[in-house]
C-alpha cells in the first residue's frame, strides 16, 4: 500500500485547539440556523454538543468537515481556513476526518468489507489483498462485528449499521471523528454499546471526537466538554458538573426532560383527545 | 405579481447555473477519468446495468419501429406504385431519425429513471455526503462512471435498434406486404448511404451524455422523501426527452450543413 495506516497526528500543531470556528452564521432561506457562533475544539478531547431537534447541531458539524459553507465566518483545521477551500483541496483535508452520519450513510450496494476499504480503495494503493482483509478484520473486531464481513447493509440492525458506519469511519485512521446522533434510534443497552465504543476509540486511538446528541446520559457518559446549542447561538458550555449546575433554564429543562409551560399551554388549546371531532367513516 | 415572477426568474436563471457548473465539472471529471485506470471497474459496471441490460428494449424498439412504418407507408407508396422504394423509406427513417430518437427515449426511460432514483436515494439518505466526507469526489465516483458508460454504449444501442428496425421493415415489407425482395434491398442500398448510418450513430454519442448528465444532476438535487425521489425521476425523464428532441432538430441542422459542404467538395473531385 501506499499509505500505510498510521495515525495522522502531527506534532506540528502550535495551539491546542485542532479545529476552531470564528463568528459562523449559516442561513437556510430567512431561516438563521447558526447565529455568529464561535468555539475552539480541543485535540484529543472528547466535545459534546447538545440540544433541541432542529437547533443546527448536525449543520455546526457540517460545517466542521465543510460539508456546508457558512455564510459568514470561519473555520479552521489545524490553523488553517478551510471554509473557503475547492472541493478538490477540501478532499485531502478530509482524509484526517471520521464522520458517522445519523443514519450510518452505508452505501446499499456494497457489502459490510467493501464499505469498509471504500476510503483505503478511495486513497490507498492497495497491492496486498491479505492486508487489507486483516485491517477490515481488525476493524470490524473493534466495533465487535468481526464475522459480518460478508453482510450487506439491508441485513443489519440499525445498532450493527451504525457499528460498521464506525469501523468505515476509522479506517483511515483519522484524527479528528464526527459523530451526527450516534445513539438516536437504539435501545438503551445498544446505545451504551455506542457510547462504551466512542470511549474505546478516543481512548486507543487518542482521536479527538465531536458528538452531537440529545441523549444526556449519553453526553453525560463520554464528554469532556458539553456545548449547548439553543436559538443558534452558544448557551452553556463546560464541563458535565458545569451543565449539569447551569442557572440556564433552557438548560435545566433540557437536561431535566422536561416539557415547557409555553408547550402546555398550547396543548391545553388544542382540546382534548377524549372528544374527536374528525371520526373514521365506519366508526360507531 | 412582478415580486414572484422576478423570484421565479431568479430561481430559473440560478437552477440554469447550477446546471451548466454541473456540466462542466462532469465533463472534465470523465475526461480525467479516462485516463485513471482507477475509474475502469466503475465504468464496466455502469456500462453492464446500463448497455447490457438495456439490448432486448432497444431491440424491441427498433423492430416495432421498423415494422409499424411499413404498415403505414406502404399504402401512399402503392398508390403511386412506388412501392418497391418502400425500403428506402423505412431505412432511411429508421437510421436517420426514428432508431436514434426512440431508442434514446426508451434509455431516457429506463436508465434515466434508474440512475435519478439512485442517485435520488443515496442523495438523501446521505450516502453522497458520505462520499465527500471520506475525502472522494462524489462525481468523479458516482457520475462520470455513468456518463462514460452511457456515451460508449448509446451508439451501439442505436445499431442495435437499427438493425432490428431495418430487419422489422424487411419482414413485414416482404414477407406480409410481398414487396420483391431483390428490388427491396437494391432500392435501399441506392438511397441509404454509410453518412446517413453514421448521422444516427453519432447522434447516439450525445444523447447518451444528455440522458446521463441530467438524470445525475436530478438525483444530486433531489428533495428529502419518497415524493422528492420521485418528482425528481419524473423531471429527469421529461428533461432528456426535451434534450433528446431539442439535440436532434439541432444535430440535423449542423449535420446537414456539413453534408452539402462535402458533397459540393465531393462532386469538385
Amino acid at each position: 500500500m501506499k499509505k500505510k495506516y498510521e495515525n495522522n497526528q502531527s506534532s506540528e500543531e502550535c495551539s491546542n485547539g485542532v479545529l476552531e470556528v470564528k463568528n459562523l452564521t449559516k442561513r437556510f432561506g430567512t431561516n438563521v440556523v447558526l447565529d455568529n457562533i464561535s468555539l475552539t475544539i480541543d485535540k484529543g478531547k472528547t466535545t459534546v454538543v447538545i440540544g433541541p431537534s432542529g437547533c443546527g447541531k448536525t449543520v455546526l458539524i457540517k460545517h466542521l468537515i465543510a460539508l456546508l459553507r457558512p455564510n459568514s465566518g470561519e473555520v479552521y483545521f489545524k490553523n488553517r481556513r478551510i471554509d473557503n477551500l475547492s472541493e478538490n483541496d477540501l478532499n485531502r483535508i478530509r482524509t484526517h476526518y471520521g464522520f458517522l452520519f445519523q443514519g450510518g450513510a452505508l452505501f446499499d450496494s456494497l457489502n459490510v468489507t467493501e464499505n469498509i476499504i471504500f476510503p483505503i480503495r478511495q486513497h490507498c494503493k492497495i497491492t496486498n489483498f491479505r492486508e487489507v482483509e486483516e485491517l477490515v478484520k481488525a476493524k470490524l473486531a473493534m466495533v465487535g462485528l468481526d464475522g459480518f464481513q460478508q453482510f450487506y447493509p439491508a441485513n443489519l440492525s440499525g445498532g450493527q449499521r451504525k457499528r460498521v458506519a464506525l469501523a468505515r469511519a476509522i479506517a483511515l485512521n483519522p484524527e479528528i471523528i464526527l459523530y451526527d446522533e450516534p445513539t438516536t434510534g437504539l435501545d438503551p443497552i445498544r446505545a451504551d454499546v455506542i457510547n462504551e465504543l466512542i470511549l474505546k476509540l478516543q481512548k486507543e486511538l487518542g482521536v479527538t471526537t465531536i458528538v452531537v446528541t440529545h441523549d444526556m446520559t449519553s453526553a453525560y457518559k463520554i464528554a469532556d466538554r458539553i456545548i449547548m446549542l439553543h436559538n443558534g447561538k452558544i448557551i452553556a458550555d463546560g464541563d458535565a458538573d458545569h451543565i449539569h449546575n447551569h442557572p440556564h433554564p433552557v438548560v435545566q429543562q433540557f437536561i431535566s426532560g422536561q416539557v415547557s409551560e409555553e408547550d402546555l399551554a398550547v396543548l391545553r388549546m388544542s382540546g382534548t383527545i377524549s372528544q374527536p371531532q374528525f371520526l373514521p367513516r365506519d366508526f360507531e | 405579481m412582478i415580486g414572484i415572477v422576478g423570484a421565479k426568474t431568479i430561481g430559473g436563471v440560478s437552477n440554469m447555473g447550477r446546471f451548466a457548473r454541473f456540466v462542466w465539472q462532469s465533463m472534465i471529471t470523465s475526461l480525467r477519468s479516462c485516463t485513471s485506470s482507477h475509474t475502469y471497474p466503475l465504468i464496466c459496471t455502469q456500462m453492464y446495468i446500463i448497455g447490457v441490460r438495456s439490448v432486448p428494449v432497444v431491440m424491441i424498439t427498433g423492430a416495432f419501429v421498423g415494422m409499424t412504418l411499413a404498415v403505414q407507408a406502404y399504402d401512399q407508396l402503392a398508390g403511386m406504385g412506388l412501392e418497391e422504394h418502400l425500403g428506402v423509406l423505412i431505412n432511411i427513417s429508421v437510421v436517420k431519425e426514428l432508431g436514434p430518437v426512440l431508442a434514446a427515449v426508451m434509455l431516457a426511460g429506463r436508465i434515466g429513471g434508474a440512475l435519478t432514483a439512485e442517485l435520488g436515494t443515496m442523495n438523501v439518505t446521505e450516502q453522497i455526503d458520505a462520499i465527500r466526507s471520506m475525502g472522494t469526489d462524489p462525481v468523479r465516483y458516482l457520475v462520470a462512471p455513468r456518463i462514460l458508460a452511457c456515451l460508449l454504449l448509446t451508439p451501439f444501442l442505436i445499431i442495435f435498434a437499427d438493425l432490428m428496425g431495418i430487419l422489422g421493415g424487411y419482414f413485414v415489407s416482404v414477407i406480409q406486404l410481398e414487396i420483391n425482395s431483390q428490388a427491396y434491398w437494391d432500392f435501399s442500398a441506392s438511397g441509404v448511404e454509410l453518412w446517413d448510418v453514421s448521422i444516427g450513430v453519432i447522434k447516439g454519442v450525445f444523447f447518451g451524455v444528455a440522458i446521463a448528465v441530467i438524470s445525475c444532476y436530478k438525483g444530486f438535487t433531489c428533495k428529502e422523501g419518497a415524493q422528492g425521489v420521485g418528482r425528481a425521476c419524473t423531471e429527469a425523464f421529461v428533461a432528456s426527452f426535451i434534450s433528446i428532441l431539442a439535440l436532434d432538430f439541432a444535430l440535423a441542422v449542423i449535420f446537414k450543413a456539413i453534408y452539402n459542404t462535402f458533397w459540393q467538395l465531393k462532386s469538385l473531385v
